[in-house]
């Protein structure tokens, strides 16, 4: 198929005559230049204050470390599943709220969804943290990560769902109905099935935000990669080291996901393009 | 504790944590603007090291968890012998994430502008700066207010990171977990944060609405 996607990065130009060539060439040159100092600086600066020795980076070779790690990442993955299954639950019926032909009922919902969508998830980690068990409600570590997470990803979840609805077309829905089916069947058999597959890719990109905010577990003291780097550096006494591979690991996971987001709806657009 | 209690004993230190979520959000994205577009140009320029370098910018900072790249720079970069304050860490950390997010929206903002345009400009004899300054920008940045309102209000969020290091004087988020292990704040201290934060996306969200309704391209 060759209607791939092409940007504007494909546009932009014209083929380059020779004069533009030899100014690409120049512009390659210094700025390879340029990069290759900026790569030289860091890695001297590292150099100097001796953050490449290897006491500090030879913890990376051996399998304990990965394995410690490893137990961390699926803290993680555990809170993040959990927590993407409650915002998509929470999520669903603030949606379904918020289309509602009741005013009341779908005023309600927005006013969730912008309470949602508006407060900073550590608020919410700090309420659960701080405020709940004032309540006397003693919540184990993972759901005082997980809900707080869930709850502050619920709102967009919503709109990303009602955008799904949206975009399917209305003939379905009125086609449905004059075959007889009833408000709610129509809903679930013929609406969200079709809606759901257009709101996976935003789904996915759903989940890196999640992701991202499990990385507040430490808040609550629960094991997830960046609570057990924190472990880590405390026995181990490489600081820098630990840290930067942390990073490096949330932003692979991360991207993947998003890869696979956009990858997905691609997918999508060829097949509606045939 | 009653809202009226809370607010004679805290009030003052609220209206400080307000300002300094202001601030923060305000410089942040300003920069985070300034940044993006910057790293956007590079990411269409015809010189490929800048692209590479910018994509790899773009996607390290827009996959990074805000706690992580916060860590890393307050617990991290002293070991290089770079020591930043606190608020210049948590400024940098809600800059960079940001600015990230601002190049991709640009990006996919001009990603609408149809290729028959650039042709067009071309043909009637504009040079390159000339069609990225009277076609591809107006109309990427006219495409880009709901993102990059959107954007803003994500920026406010990011500031909560704060929080996670003794900034002085904090902000909203910060002010609560004081007041809740500094006295039985209880729900109230919550109520008041979220409220203003929540009022401040809902602002945000309008004026960013009414900008759009102004400027945006029927197609």
């Amino acid at each position: 198929m060759n209607n791939k996607n092409i940007t504007i990065r494909d546009y932009l130009y014209e083929a380059p005559g020779p004069k533009t060539k030899r100014y690409i060439t120049i512009g390659t040159v210094l700025s390879l230049i340029c990069v290759a100092w900026l790569i030289y600086v860091i890695i001297r600066l590292f150099y100097e204050n001796g953050q490449l020795d290897a006491k500090y980076w030879s913890i990376f070779t051996r399998a304990t470390t990965w394995r410690f790690f490893g137990k961390g990442l699926l803290g993680t993955l555990e809170v993040s599943l959990a927590a993407m299954l409650v915002t998509f639950s929470l999520g669903m019926i603030m949606m379904i709220g918020r289309i509602n032909r009741n005013k009341v009922i779908s005023t309600i919902a927005t006013v969730f969804i912008e309470l949602s969508r508006g407060i900073p998830t550590l608020l919410f980690i700090y309420f659960f943290f701080l405020a709940v068990p004032q309540f006397g409600l003693k919540l184990p570590a993972f759901w005082k990560i997980t809900l707080p997470v869930a709850i502050s990803a619920a709102g967009v979840t919503a709109e990303t769902l009602r955008s799904g609805v949206n975009a399917v077309p209305k003939g379905q829905r009125e086609a449905a109905i004059s075959l007889g089916m009833r408000d709610h069947t129509v809903f679930l058999k013929i609406i969200f099935p079709q809606a759901f597959r257009i709101v996976i890719p935003g789904l996915i990109s759903e989940l890196v935000i999640v992701l991202k905010d499990t990385t507040f577990a430490y808040v609550v003291s629960y094991a997830d990669l960046m609570q057990n780097a924190r472990v880590m550096i405390s026995n181990y006494d490489a600081l820098l080291s630990v840290y930067l591979v942390v990073a490096v690991i949330y932003i692979l996971i991360n991207y993947g996901l998003n890869k696979l987001s956009v990858y997905l709806a691609n997918r999508r657009k060829r097949l509606q393009a045939g | 504790m009653s809202i009226s209690e809370l607010l004679s004993q805290f009030g003052d230190k609220y209206l400080l944590a307000l300002i300094t979520t202001y601030k923060l959000t305000i410089c942040s994205f300003g920069l985070a603007l300034i940044i993006g577009v910057i790293i956007t140009v590079m990411r269409i320029s015809p010189i490929t090291p800048l692209k590479v370098v910018a994509d790899l910018y773009v996607q390290i900072f827009r996959n990074i968890p805000g706690a992580s790249l916060l860590i890393v720079l307050v617990y991290a970069l002293p070991y290089l012998n770079i020591v930043l304050s606190y608020y210049t860490c948590v400024l940098t950390a809600t800059t960079l994430i940001p600015s990230a997010f601002c190049s991709e929206y640009l990006m996919s903002g001009m990603n609408t502008i149809s290729p028959g345009q650039i042709e067009a400009s071309r043909s009637i004899g504009m040079t390159f700066m000339q069609t990225i300054r009277n076609v591809v920008l107006p109309q990427a940045i006219r495409s880009s207010v709901l993102p990059l309102t959107n954007l803003m209000v994500s920026t406010m969020l990011t500031t909560a990171i704060a929080s996670q290091v003794p900034l002085n004087p904090m902000e909203l988020t910060g002010i609560v977990s004081y007041i809740n292990t500094h006295a039985v704040g209880g729900i109230t201290a919550f109520v008041i944060s979220a409220f203003l934060y929540c009022g401040t996306a809902v602002i945000i969200g309008q004026v960013g609405n009414l900008i759009d309704r102004k400027v945006r391209i029927l197609r």
